[in-house]
């Protein structure tokens, strides 16, 4: 994508130098927050699960992006919302606010490019369905330069890979604003992960393992697999695998036992790697889990409202919406810290 | 206000008493499965006759409805949930899996060790339920079949209840263990499985079979082959009402909601809950399962938020 707007890359030298992640207390993942008061914030968690930062936001956020260099993210108003903020995490404050284009929202997520100058959003544009992905530049004050397909409908977390390549998970719902997140096409879906290369264009798409399975959550180790979690949009007890990686241009699933997808209540919230195999949060089914490179079940844990979950220095961290920040191992469930806060849906890596 | 918060503080300690929900609760209710389920199982040893063996089923499934909603502890650490009961099962998987058995006459259910390692789905009540009440081709078979999942249900309630007396020891001394850090955690499990069986009430045994107006769905009640549907729900609300009671004194709510509750179950005179699909009684069921939600409402308010649970952020929210 650098490459198609090479001529704006001059400009990126005019920014005024900006404090990097240690100015904001060293967070290793960021999430947004319901204080005890009622109000929203994006708050930074630090290794052993203290906080770095928090920094009140107007309104509730579901998950963004954090910049690669700088101590600023991008938080994105929940599905249906058409907001997004950035927030300035060294002041600890809002700098500006987005705005998704007429006719469109977001869908919660965002993703930075490698150097950070452009910010990418999966969108959609209601009046045909189609999953769109909005690019900002950062250099221009967060200006949108353009969009490209998202390559499905309902494009719902986009993360970065190699380079400037990204995968979108297209969740293949088609909701209206009209409608709340209503369900449309529920006899009608195809959803699929796509890969876009540096230059917006599909370099790749691979089908869910079904139709009514909705890849909606996806996240990437550094060798490049990327975890792809579902929600199915079925009969709960006949649910397929919830849980695939994505590798080498194709899509596995992880094998799971009858009855496993029962215990997650057919519905993945968070995924991230761990080690070969994968970590699993399951809000609804009050439990994560470490799965192995074949699926088989490492190790299971209640945890109410469970649903963050990140990678982040060689260990895995989960939050739930009862303040709890958690380090998941292969022995277990271990709380680090308990915070007066809920923590929001996802953790977002630095 | 001020005075309200200093009530609630000094209220919560009562609330929620986890050893009265052990003993009142938990260990009898496991104890009455250990009862029942051997008694079944020498039955079948003696007479594996379908009509000689319905009765001491009916007395074991009961049993199990008195605690299928304990589904923490001894039962998710042993993995026996589903072998207990493979309920719901829209694949058929139980037909299936005593399809395969019976087609390969398999000898595996002559042995008791070996016969855990079948498909859960042949394993437990509902397996059980077919052979009684359904025309086997192979009786010969069906009946040695009968024998080893009367054993094994046996078996399994010895272990979950052995099982439970050392849980129970964990819970009671909730504080400093790993498992139950401190005594709201112990709380909390319980009120989960409260809410949890609530809910599975609400939306599976109920739900299943009433689909929607435009397609019921009375092949999906529960246990409708032995005509147990009603009485499952019946049963699953005197044991989650007996569970909520022993958590806490005082829930003026809850008591009025499972009283209306278990007087419109009561009523419908539906055994398999065939009524779904007839739209003069559908309704009953239809206001039966609007008073579990009002069941649950009551839950959560005198229970549940007293114990510092509020519906979930991210499990309601979702996306």
């Amino acid at each position: 994508m650098l490459s198609r707007r090479g001529f704006i890359a001059g400009l990126g030298a005019l920014a005024a130098p900006a404090a990097g992640w240690a100015s904001a207390g060293d967070p290793v993942a960021l999430s947004g927050a319901k204080l005890s008061d009622g109000s929203f914030a994006l708050v930074g968690l630090r290794l052993d699960g203290g906080l770095a930062f928090s920094a009140p936001l107007p309104a509730r956020g579901h998950a963004g992006a954090a910049h690669p260099a700088v101590a600023e993210a991008v938080v994105v108003a929940r599905r249906p919302g058409r907001f997004a903020m950035v927030v300035d995490c060294a002041r600890g404050a809002v700098r500006q606010e987005l705005t998704a284009p007429q006719g469109r929202h977001f869908y919660g997520h965002a993703a930075f490019s490698e150097d950070g100058s452009l910010l990418l959003t999966p969108e959609n544009e209601y009046a045909t369905g189609a999953g769109r992905i909005g690019i900002w530049d950062r250099r221009l004050g967060y200006r949108r330069i353009d969009e490209v397909s998202s390559g499905g409908i309902g494009p719902h977390e986009i993360i970065r890979l190699k380079g400037d390549t990204f995968t979108v998970a297209n969740g293949g719902i088609r909701t209206h604003p009209k409608t709340g997140r209503e369900r449309l096409n529920l006899d009608d879906m195809e959803p699929n992960l796509t890969i876009l290369d540096a230059t917006g264009s599909i370099a790749h798409q691979v089908p869910s393992n079904a139709a009514r399975n909705s890849v909606r959550h996806i996240a990437a180790d550094e060798g490049g697999r990327v975890v792809v979690g579902c929600q199915w949009q079925g009969d709960p007890f006949d649910a397929p695998a919830l849980v695939a990686i994505y590798a080498a241009g194709r899509l596995t699933d992880l094998d799971m036992d009858p009855g496993h997808a029962r215990g997650l209540a057919a519905y993945i919230g968070s995924v991230c790697a761990h080690g070969q195999g994968a970590a699993v949060s399951a809000p609804r089914g009050g439990r994560v889990e470490v799965l192995g490179p074949d699926g088989g079940l490492v190790v299971s844990a209640r945890a109410r409202d469970i649903c963050g979950l990140c990678s982040v220095a060689g260990r895995t961290i989960a939050t739930d919406g009862l303040g709890r920040v958690y380090r998941l191992e292969d022995g277990g469930l271990s709380r680090l810290a308990k915070h007066p806060v809920a923590f929001d849906n996802h953790l977002i890596a630095l | 206000m001020r005075l309200a918060f200093v009530f609630a503080l000094i209220a919560t300690p009562a609330l929620a008493d986890v050893n009265r929900a052990l003993d009142a609760h938990i260990l009898p209710g496991h104890a009455h499965l250990v009862e029942t389920t051997s008694a079944l199982a020498a039955a079948a040893e003696d007479d594996c006759a379908p009509e000689t063996l319905q009765a001491p089923f009916g007395s074991a499934y009961d049993a199990w409805l008195g605690v299928s909603h304990i589904q923490f502890g001894p039962i998710e650490d042993r993995g026996l949930s589903l072998a207990m009961a493979f309920w719901p099962d829209p694949k058929d998987s139980t037909g299936k899996a005593l399809g395969r058995l019976t087609e390969a006459e398999d000898p595996i259910v002559d042995d008791a060790d070996a016969f855990g390692e079948v498909s859960a789905a042949a394993q437990g009540f509902t397996a059980l339920e077919r052979l009684l009440y359904e025309e086997q081709a192979n009786p010969d078979y069906a009946c040695r079949l009968t024998v080893a999942i009367a054993r094994g249900l046996a078996s399994m309630s010895d272990e979950l209840s052995t099982d439970w007396q050392a849980h129970a020891e964990l819970m009671r001394g909730a504080g400093g263990i790993e498992r139950y850090q401190s005594e709201t955690e112990a709380q909390r499990a319980l009120f989960t499985a409260l809410l949890t069986g609530l809910e599975f009430l609400h939306d599976q045994r109920l739900g299943r079979p009433l689909g929607t107006f435009d397609r019921p769905r009375p092949l999906r009640a529960e246990a409708r082959r032995s005509e147990r549907s009603q009485r499952h729900v019946e049963l699953s609300l005197a044991a989650l009402e007996e569970l909520a009671l022993a958590m806490a004194e005082g829930l003026p709510a809850t008591e009025a909601a499972f009283a209306e509750a278990k007087e419109r179950a009561a009523a419908l005179d539906d055994p398999a809950l065939e009524g779904v699909a007839d739209p003069a009684l559908r309704f009953k069921v239809e206001v039966l399962q609007q008073s579990v939600r009002a069941v649950q409402v009551a839950v959560i308010e005198e229970i549940g938020t007293p114990l510092g649970i509020q519906a979930g952020f991210n499990s309601l929210d979702g996306d």
